[in-house]
């Protein structure tokens, strides 16, 4: 098999790929930090008492998770036109991304908080602190350390479900992988190509996790 | 700050106070008023809702019916402001409950600079010198996990004292410290008991009740069964209840 295996279009291809994994890589970035935003509004909705917030969220969150990331995404790009919404493919591919890893990154925020003992509540209560100020002071940055490692994880989960776009015809690296396999009829080069480019992009993604780790025990209060 | 409607000066009022768990009556129409400066010990068997009864005065628990006025302000109010009104009371858990992330200064001056809005210098000077009183002058810079028990109860002292509170309550501060511990603690509270301070403290310590409560309180069954000076309450008990509860714990 391998002899057939084509490294000089790869080669050729190369600076396809390249273009590829760019925009992967800082689509990824801006739909982390939509995702990010996104699943802070949810988590803070989430912790009210009134239902007005909380049920809400809690339905958005269920739908997003129910429902395949590929329903969502052509639910936006064939759904947004028909509300007379016209945004460039790339764009709605960021926005399905975020939507959708918003909520799991609403769950891991929740769950960080959940993990801070109810005394550390209790304490910044008696000192007469707000609801604001004890989240601020006390809960969250407790609460921040804890939800590192899974958010990093939701971080690579969402690099590789970026893959999708390529479905909506944005330029991304596995976009480039179909051309290559298309173009040529080379679904090995194409395909294996990309795989190993998204496996740099995990390694890169678990080398921070391991300085970010070793930067919070650092700067944390643990002994 | 009088209650001009009985014309006493209680910093501290139950009157007919009740609270209940789903079915459970845990406070049982409590009476009882602490006067500026007086140091009340509460005790009695697990159970009793002597915990309870001090959270319900800085509202970590809210009564059902009765009155409960704190520093002239009654609770559920409208008009009092619970924010401002827990910034005059301390209290001291008995699982410290300090800030695993700040550092034992931090912990003492985070409220007073966020909430009681003092300048960080002036907030970190009085921090040093109430480390320094409760003896861990050389432990400011330490983390609550650097500290052993003891030194963490210390801190949590000065974190309320930080505040500089009319009252401060105590829910069983030493119950979860080893035996060698227990003391330095103590000295600690007896030095902020003859401050004046008003106390309010449920402890099993009947040494630290001898030496510095004006009144023992003794609670059973979410109700107070006997109050009275530490002299009548240890060598004359009155009910079969707290001689009883008197025989468990001085039998050692």
């Amino acid at each position: 098999m391998l002899e057939n295996f084509s490294f000089r279009t790869i080669v050729e291809y190369l600076p396809l790929f390249g273009q590829g994994l760019v925009t992967t890589v800082w689509l990824s970035v801006l739909a982390f930090a939509g995702a990010l935003a996104v699943g802070i509004v949810l988590a803070a909705m989430n912790q009210q008492r009134g239902r007005l917030f909380r049920i809400p969220a809690k339905a958005y969150i269920d739908a997003v998770r129910a429902t395949p990331l590929l329903a969502q995404l052509y639910f936006l790009y064939f759904g947004l036109p028909r509300l007379g919404i016209i945004l460039p493919e790339l764009v709605v591919g960021i926005l399905a991304l975020s939507l959708n890893s918003g909520a799991y990154v609403a769950e891991i925020i929740r769950a960080g908080i959940l993990s801070i003992p109810h005394g550390q509540v209790e304490a910044g209560v008696a000192s007469g602190m707000t609801y604001v100020q004890r989240m601020r002071l006390v809960i969250l940055p407790q609460a921040f350390k804890v939800t590192i490692p899974p958010l990093l994880g939701q971080a690579i989960v969402l690099v590789k479900d970026s893959a999708l776009l390529s479905l909506i015809a944005v330029a991304e690296l596995t976009r480039a992988g179909q051309l290559l396999a298309s173009d040529r009829f080379m679904p090995a080069e194409g395909f294996i190509t990309i795989a190993a480019f998204y496996l740099l992009l995990y390694y890169g993604l678990k080398g921070l996790a391991a300085l970010s780790g070793r930067w919070l025990g650092l700067a944390g209060a643990q002994t | 700050m009088t209650n001009p409607s009985k014309g006493r000066t209680g910093m501290i009022e139950f009157r007919g106070v009740n609270k209940w768990f789903g079915p459970l009556n845990v406070l049982k129409d409590i009476t009882l008023s602490v006067e500026p400066s007086e140091v009340v010990v509460v005790c009695g068997p697990s159970g009793s809702g002597k915990s309870t009864l001090i959270r319900c005065i800085n509202g970590l628990e809210t009564i059902r019916d009765g009155d409960l006025v704190v520093d002239g302000q009654r609770l559920g109010d409208p008009a009092t402001n619970m924010m401002r009104l827990r910034t005059e009371i301390g209290f001291v858990f008995q699982s410290f409950n300090l800030y695993p992330h700040k550092t034992a200064l931090e912990n003492v001056t985070l409220a007073p600079i966020h909430v009681r809005k003092i300048p960080r210098a002036e907030a970190e000077k009085a921090g040093r010198e109430l480390l320094a009183k409760v003896g861990l002058a050389d432990k400011v810079n330490a983390y609550p996990a650097q500290l052993s028990g003891g030194q963490q109860q210390r801190v949590a002292i000065a974190r309320c004292l930080g505040m500089r509170p009319k009252i401060m309550l105590f829910d069983e501060p030493t119950s979860a410290l080893d035996p060698e511990m227990i003391s330095e603690v103590l000295d600690v509270m007896v030095a902020v008991a003859e401050e004046g301070m008003t106390m309010m403290v449920v402890t099993h310590e009947m040494g630290f009740a001898r030496k510095v409560a004006q009144r023992m309180v003794f609670m059973d069954a979410g109700a107070i069964v006997e109050s009275g000076t530490p002299e009548e309450f240890f060598s004359h008990p009155k009910t079969d209840r707290s001689r009883a509860f008197l025989s468990k714990i001085l039998r050692h």
